[in-house]
């Protein structure tokens, strides 16, 4: 019956040793231009013992910075700092950090980091293509800036003469059609269409779509 | 006697945070293997397929540096814009392509799956396990 007393402390560290999270479920709204998001979740040791963390792990496209220390006496705060790469990511976003403690060793808490990355141009689709012989017929790129990104587009060229643009702007620099045609299908092609924006100002964005004859 | 209770004592002891890991803990492997997802494949299956598969590696570009399937091909969302023109170059019309990221817990092959077929790139398929599944088949 010694080992009863090891058995004792694996079931009531939990009781006597807890952390306690501020504000575990965090939400985002980066703005256009932003690369990255960082989360900070603060916690106190809330019980009477001190609590050891021991592991801290994260969904990918998410990195959490090395803790300053790992363990943490009763009434002592620190902090997780987890950033989430959001460039070329658009829409709603979630990602977890699992952070198991020595109190409670096979339940870690989870940090839930969510991120409503707004789209900053839409464009659909990215690539138009054609078969080797296929009717040369013209394809449509649609463009849309939404109306809360303060951007337009001020031209859309194409970087060769394997395919003509017919541009139509249906809200001048916000909402366009790109009619994408090629010279022929007789041999393969590899074209991009560059499309430059205003925005933001200083160093505008360039956006890319594709026409390929393969 | 006592020597038996004990053991059973012991037992139940490590039987106790053993079932709770086995039905809480989020990295607990599988019981048995899971049902594929929409779109995913298995790596059994793919290799069945030959070497007319593309593999695409939507990790970061630093993982696929270390190191990746043999002729896979880098893309991921951070790099989108620079990398989709070499995918374009790579991929050849009613190809199957094959993505894959870094874990079971990874979504990234399906975001990368998902905007290729936006694009009419098809058929696209996900790696089910991931890098993991073909590093431990090697």
């Amino acid at each position: 019956m010694r080992f009863l007393p090891f058995l004792f402390v694996l079931l009531t560290t939990p009781l006597f040793g807890q952390l306690k999270w501020e504000n575990p479920d965090q939400t985002f709204v980066p703005k256009p231009q932003d690369k990255e998001v960082i989360a900070r979740y603060r916690f106190t040791n809330a019980g009477t013992i001190p609590v050891t963390i021991s592991d801290v792990h994260t969904s990918c496209g998410c990195t959490t910075a090395a803790l300053q220390k790992k363990q943490y006496g009763p009434g002592e705060s620190g902090e997780i700092a987890a950033a989430f790469n959001i460039a070329g990511r658009t829409g709603h976003q979630e990602k977890d950090i699992y952070v198991t403690t020595s109190a409670a060793l096979l339940n870690p808490t989870v940090l839930r980091l969510k991120v409503d990355i707004p789209e900053s141009i839409k464009i659909e689709p990215q690539l138009v293509m054609w078969r080797l012989g296929d009717q040369p017929v013209a394809k449509t790129i649609r463009i849309a800036v939404p109306d809360e990104i303060p951007a337009k587009v001020v031209s859309v060229v194409t970087d060769n003469q394997a395919v003509k643009l017919d541009l139509r702007e249906i809200r001048p620099g916000k909402e366009l059609e790109v009619r994408v045609t090629p010279q022929g299908t007789t041999q393969a092609a590899a074209t991009t269409l560059v499309i430059r924006t205003d925005y933001p100002p200083g160093n505008p964005e360039t956006h890319y779509a594709y026409a390929r004859v393969k | 006697m006592k020597a038996v209770r004990q053991a059973l004592w012991i037992l139940l002891a490590a039987l106790v945070p053993a079932f709770l890991a086995s039905a809480f803990h989020p990295k607990r492997p599988a019981w048995s293997e899971d049902v594929l997802q929409p779109g995913e494949e298995r790596l059994g299956t793919v290799q069945s397929w030959g070497d007319s598969v593309l593999w695409v590696d939507a990790r970061s570009r630093k993982e696929f540096d270390t190191e990746h399937i043999p002729n896979a091909v880098l893309l991921n969302l951070e790099e989108w814009d620079q990398l989709f023109p070499a995918f374009l170059d790579r991929w050849q019309p009613n190809q199957k392509v094959v993505v894959y990221c870094s874990s079971l817990a990874c979504h990234m092959s399906e975001e990368v799956a998902d905007r290729l077929r936006r694009n009419s790139v098809e058929p696209v398929y996900v790696l089910k396990g991931g890098w993991e599944a073909w590093k431990s088949k090697r």
